[in-house]
């Protein structure tokens, strides 16, 4: 069995890892190890055609490759070591990784820090509660993205899209180009999931119409998908009888939703937050455990990879900070929680004495407002508000925190979005 | 008079006296119904009503009802095709259908000199209700006593521990747990003990085979605790059957079908059988989509089909009306929640005519809930509804309320293939020579397989007495390696000597190129992804197949040199892939 010791392993090469890794190795950490279950870096982006990416952090749109290979090529600058085709198999709670490949069989790494950086995963037809039977030609978006980008082939003639989350919306698009008649996009909620830009290129451009609440209910075909039933939901998401309508189709796509990707973070039996379904993390994106970094989609979803890159660098500089000695380990944390109209906060707590100057906070809000005040509060006080014109679901906001504004009087900081 | 009887029970039921029912009875008392009703749950409940009367020995149900339309089936093309085609050939045994029965029979009768073929129509074995089965290795206990069920599931259930060992597939005895909550099962359950100590059960009808069922046991409610601390509430006592087990039902498929393989038994996938010939009241010729197969003895263990096979040989004398059942599984993260499949007794939701399901638990840790079940006209009805699972869900619920609907990674439903008398028909055809039934194999027919192959090869050995046994004869079976059961040492070992075992491509099971590899060059070839999966397990974890799906396709392309556009989920024209893009 090989065995290697670092000083920080990223577990996942994808944006996050990528960044943190590079973060890591800027801030001084001299032995940094990716571990990349791909043949390649950059994760999901590598299928990710389409533009969009890297308005935030290059200032211009890049397709999800280009935004991959800016990172690659700035890693490939620096002395990180990479294991392609490389995956952990278990994470024991001392750190020892256990990692494996085709050419060196088992790998037992034993770091000094860890960051997960394994990004998240679809949700599936049974978790979407979809009845009937269960034929070929029910793919989700991401593998119906790999199976067209990747891969090279069209996995239908047909096709009903059952989400409109932004993959959804991108996927409409996508296979409208290749040739797939796109009967509709079929949304459970009242209003869609995906970001506005998405919803007009993607979908108001190529006349695909979206219906919102309504569902598919039922999927046909014992051998290969025949039809689909969608129905209208009321207000409680249940189905309006009556409302039930067949559509012909051999292509169902799915995307109803993305997860933490976390069983690594479950074997190291980190805390984790009902809400976002990921691990609990502080300022520096330090789990539950001391020394185990989170960063990017294994946290929360984030909607845009900007903030992925941007939370791995967090993790990045934080897992070389606790290298060195120079955190806080001790201090006592302090709680940020989800006021009024908030489905949660990352980080969850922080220290105040590891803050740098400036502290952001990811949200996003429960249901659509307009004409809101986004405030971080300390007991009765205010230490942070900005006006936003409308707040949607879909879309995560983010407010940086002057964190001298935080006092000493070690009082939870409570976010809220309400209407003025 | 037996037609007397049941003209009167169908006169004196009010909800069906209103239908003209006909009723015709043989000689050897079977009860054939025609007519027309309403709802295809009525035409359920008069043919389980008319097998209860007394003296029948069973019912060819022909009642049609207006709310379903059945097809009839006319294979007269396809056996012109074949016919035309010229395809012969010639064997001993033809079994019909390899589900868990006929490939427990097929490693039976591996054992002479015979030469068998097992035909089955789909792509794969096991596909059916075996595949779809809770892998329950019942103790026997609530099998209704004297019927064929009941002896066949207490020996069957005795046979799982040698021949685990021998087939080398995954075997637990948990036993099963029965917790009560009301002082009245508390003192019921007494009664039962003092029954079984006493031996005075044995005067009883109804208790005997309660009284054959060994390793019973009686727990305080501190012991139900201990044994189980995670059940809802707290029950005042509990009642073990310890020789409950557990299995991957496909997986002791595939044992038995291989072993039966190594011992030269052929089987004909994707050969789905169109008719039977006689000469002289004698089994001749089995013409299937493929060929015409020239054989003395042929054995139907055809499933929800049988009694269409039946038909074939004009020997019906028994109608298979589907059941379906579903499953729903639960996410690993739950493994160890529960140690042992239990139930709660004394809730009123349990549907007829099925052991009424509970919690049970997958060889490999999963939680599994259900089975429902469900009287429909479609034999290929595998779907699930959203009351299977309000159904399912009331189950688990009942013994558990921690786990939470959320947490259920996959559901699906099986059908299984019920008779009138709700029993198994295993015995020589009275009509024509060399035709063995083997029908009605419903639950608990995986536990059974094993007496269910012992006793079929009785009756052939009984009907052939100079068929002698092979000199070299393979009694046991090696699984292929399962990586995520080693240890770290004897992983990184197996990688040196084969690197395939060195690529995860089901991360949430753990499941390496090399084993799916292996899974498609199995003795029955793993050709669909779903069939890689009931083998290999990639794509049984959390999430579905999402991530490795298209992996495994590209796997079974290379391995089986065909273009990605052939590979199918679960055969037939289930293809995952319509074109190349740029083609």
């Amino acid at each position: 069995m090989k065995i290697i010791n670092v000083d920080v392993v990223v577990i996942g090469g994808g944006p996050a890892g990528l960044a943190a890794a590079i973060e890591a190795k800027k801030q001084g950490t001299k032995k940094v190890m990716i571990i990349e279950r791909d043949t390649s870096l950059g994760g999901i982006l590598q299928q990710c055609i389409h533009d969009g990416f890297g308005l935030h952090r290059f200032g211009k749109q890049l397709s999800g490759c280009e935004y991959a290979d800016n990172y690659i090529e700035e890693l490939n600058t620096y002395d990180i070591e990479v294991a392609y085709d490389t995956i952990v198999v278990e994470i024991l709670k001392d750190k020892t990784v256990y990692a494996m490949n085709k050419k060196d069989g088992i790998i037992e790494i034993h770091p000094k820090a860890i960051i997960l950086a394994m990004g998240c995963r679809e949700r599936t037809r049974s978790q979407a509660f979809i009845w009937g039977t269960r034929p070929s030609g029910v793919l989700t978006a991401g593998t119906v993205q790999r199976y067209i980008n990747i891969e090279g082939y069209l996995p239908g003639t047909k096709a009903v899209i059952l989400g409109s989350g932004d993959i959804g919306l991108i996927m409409a698009r996508r296979m409208t180009l290749e040739g797939i008649d796109v009967l509709g996009v079929y949304e459970l909620m009242d209003s869609p999931g995906g970001l506005s830009r998405n919803i007009a290129q993607c979908l108001v451009d190529y006349d695909i119409n979206m219906h919102l609440s309504t569902t598919v209910i039922k999927t046909h075909g014992n051998s290969k998908l025949t039809g689909v039933t969608v129905a209208k939901v009321d207000s409680n998401r249940n189905v309006i009888k009556g409302s039930e309508k067949y559509i012909e189709c051999d292509l169902l796509v799915l995307a109803v939703g993305l997860i933490p990707e976390n069983e690594l973070s479950n074997q190291l039996e980190l805390d984790i937050d009902p809400l976002t379904r990921g691990p609990v993390v502080d300022d520096q994106f330090m789990t539950s455990m001391d020394g185990v970094f989170a960063a990017g989609n294994v946290v929360t979803v984030f909607d845009l990879v900007d903030y992925v890159s941007l939370t791995g660098e967090i993790a990045g500089a934080g897992a070389a900070k606790y290298l060195k000695g120079e955190l806080n380990l001790t201090e006592e944390y302090l709680p940020i929680t989800s006021g009024e109209n908030v489905s949660f906060v990352v980080p969850q707590k922080i220290r105040l004495t590891n803050l740098t100057e400036e502290l952001p906070l990811y949200f996003r809000v429960r249901k659509k407002q307009e004409k809101t005040e986004v405030s971080v509060c300390e007991s009765d006080s205010k230490i942070h508000k900005k006006r936003h014109r409308v707040v949607l679901p879909p879309e995560m906001i983010v407010e940086k925190i002057k964190t001298n504004l935080i006092s000493e009087n070690k009082t939870p900081l409570i976010v809220n979005v309400k209407e003025v | 008079m037996i037609k007397n009887k049941v003209i009167n029970i169908l006169q004196n039921t009010s909800e069906i006296s209103h239908y003209e029912i006909g009723v015709s009875v043989s000689k050897d008392k079977i009860v054939t119904l025609t007519g027309i009703v309403e709802e295809w749950q009525e035409v359920v409940n008069i043919g389980h009503l008319v097998a209860k009367v007394k003296g029948v020995k069973n019912v060819v149900n022909d009642i049609t009802s207006k709310d379903v339309e059945i097809k009839e089936i006319n294979n007269d093309k396809e056996i012109a095709e074949t016919l035309a085609n010229g395809e012969k050939e010639q064997c001993d045994i033809v079994i019909i259908g390899a589900g868990i029965s006929g490939c427990s029979i097929a490693r039976s009768l591996s054992k002479y000199n015979l030469n068998i073929i097992v035909l089955e129509k789909n792509g794969d074995i096991g596909e059916e209700a075996t595949k779809a089965n809770n892998g329950n290795i019942h103790p026997g206990f609530l099998a209704k006593p004297g019927t064929l069920k009941a002896k066949l599931n207490l020996r069957g259930n005795k046979l799982y521990t040698e021949l685990s060992k021998d087939l080398d597939f995954e075997f637990k005895r948990p036993g099963s747990l029965v917790v009560f909550h009301s002082e009245k099962d508390v003192k019921k359950f007494k009664m039962l003990k003092f029954l079984k100590k006493t031996g005075l059960g044995y005067f009883i009808k109804s208790f005997r085979q309660y009284m054959k069922t060994p390793g019973l046991k009686w727990l305080s409610a501190e012991e139900v605790k201990q044994k189980e601390p995670n059940l809802r509430g707290n029950p005042l006592g509990g009642f073990l059957m310890t020789t409950m087990g557990i299995v991957e039902p496909f997986e002791v498929c595939y044992a038995l079908a291989e072993n039966a393989i190594a011992n030269g038994a052929t089987f004909k996938l994707n050969t789905k059988v169109l008719d039977i010939r006689k000469t002289n009241d004698a089994v001749h010729e089995v013409i299937t989509n493929k060929s015409v197969i020239t054989c003395e003895t042929v054995i139907n263990c055809a499933g929800v089909y049988a009694d269409e096979i039946a038909k074939m040989v004009d020997d019906k004398f028994y109608t298979i009306h589907p059941r379906r059942g579903a499953i729903a599984i639960i996410d690993k993260n739950r493994k160890g929640f529960l140690s042992t499949p239990s139930g709660v007794l004394g809730r009123s939701d349990r549907s007829h005519n099925s052991k009424g399901g509970g919690a049970s638990v997958t060889p490999e840790g999963n939680l599994l809930w259900g089975p429902t079940a469900v009287e429909t006209h479609d034999k290929e009805d595998k779907s699930v509804e959203a009351s299977d699972l309000d159904y399912i869900l009331n189950l688990g619920q009942g013994v558990t309320d921690q786990v939470k609907k959320n947490e259920i990674i996959t559901f699906f439903s099986g059908i299984r293939a019920a008779d009138y008398k709700e029993d198994f028909i295993i015995e020589a055809s009275k009509k024509v020579r060399g035709f063995i039934h083997v029908a009605g194999i419903q639950s608990p027919g995986l536990a059974a397989a094993p007496a269910v192959g012992e006793m079929v090869e009785k009756i052939v050995l009984k009907q052939n007495r100079l068929i002698t046994k092979k000199d070299n004869y393979i009694s046991t079976r090696k699984r292929t390696p399962k990586f995520r059961d080693l240890s770290r040492e004897q992983q990184d070992k197996l990688i040196k000597e084969n690197p395939e075992y060195g690529r995860i491509i089901c991360r949430c099971e753990l499941i390496t190129e090399g084993e799916i590899i292996d899974a498609v060059n199995a003795p029955i070839p793993a050709t669909s992804i779903d069939a890689v999966k009931r083998r290999s397990r990639a794509g049984m974890g959390r999430c579905q197949g999402g991530f490795c799906g298209p992996r495994v396709l590209e796997i079974i392309a290379k391995e089986l040199k065909i273009p990605h556009t052939e590979v199918t989920l679960k055969g037939g024209d289930s293809y995952v892939l319509h074109k190349e893009s740029r083609s």
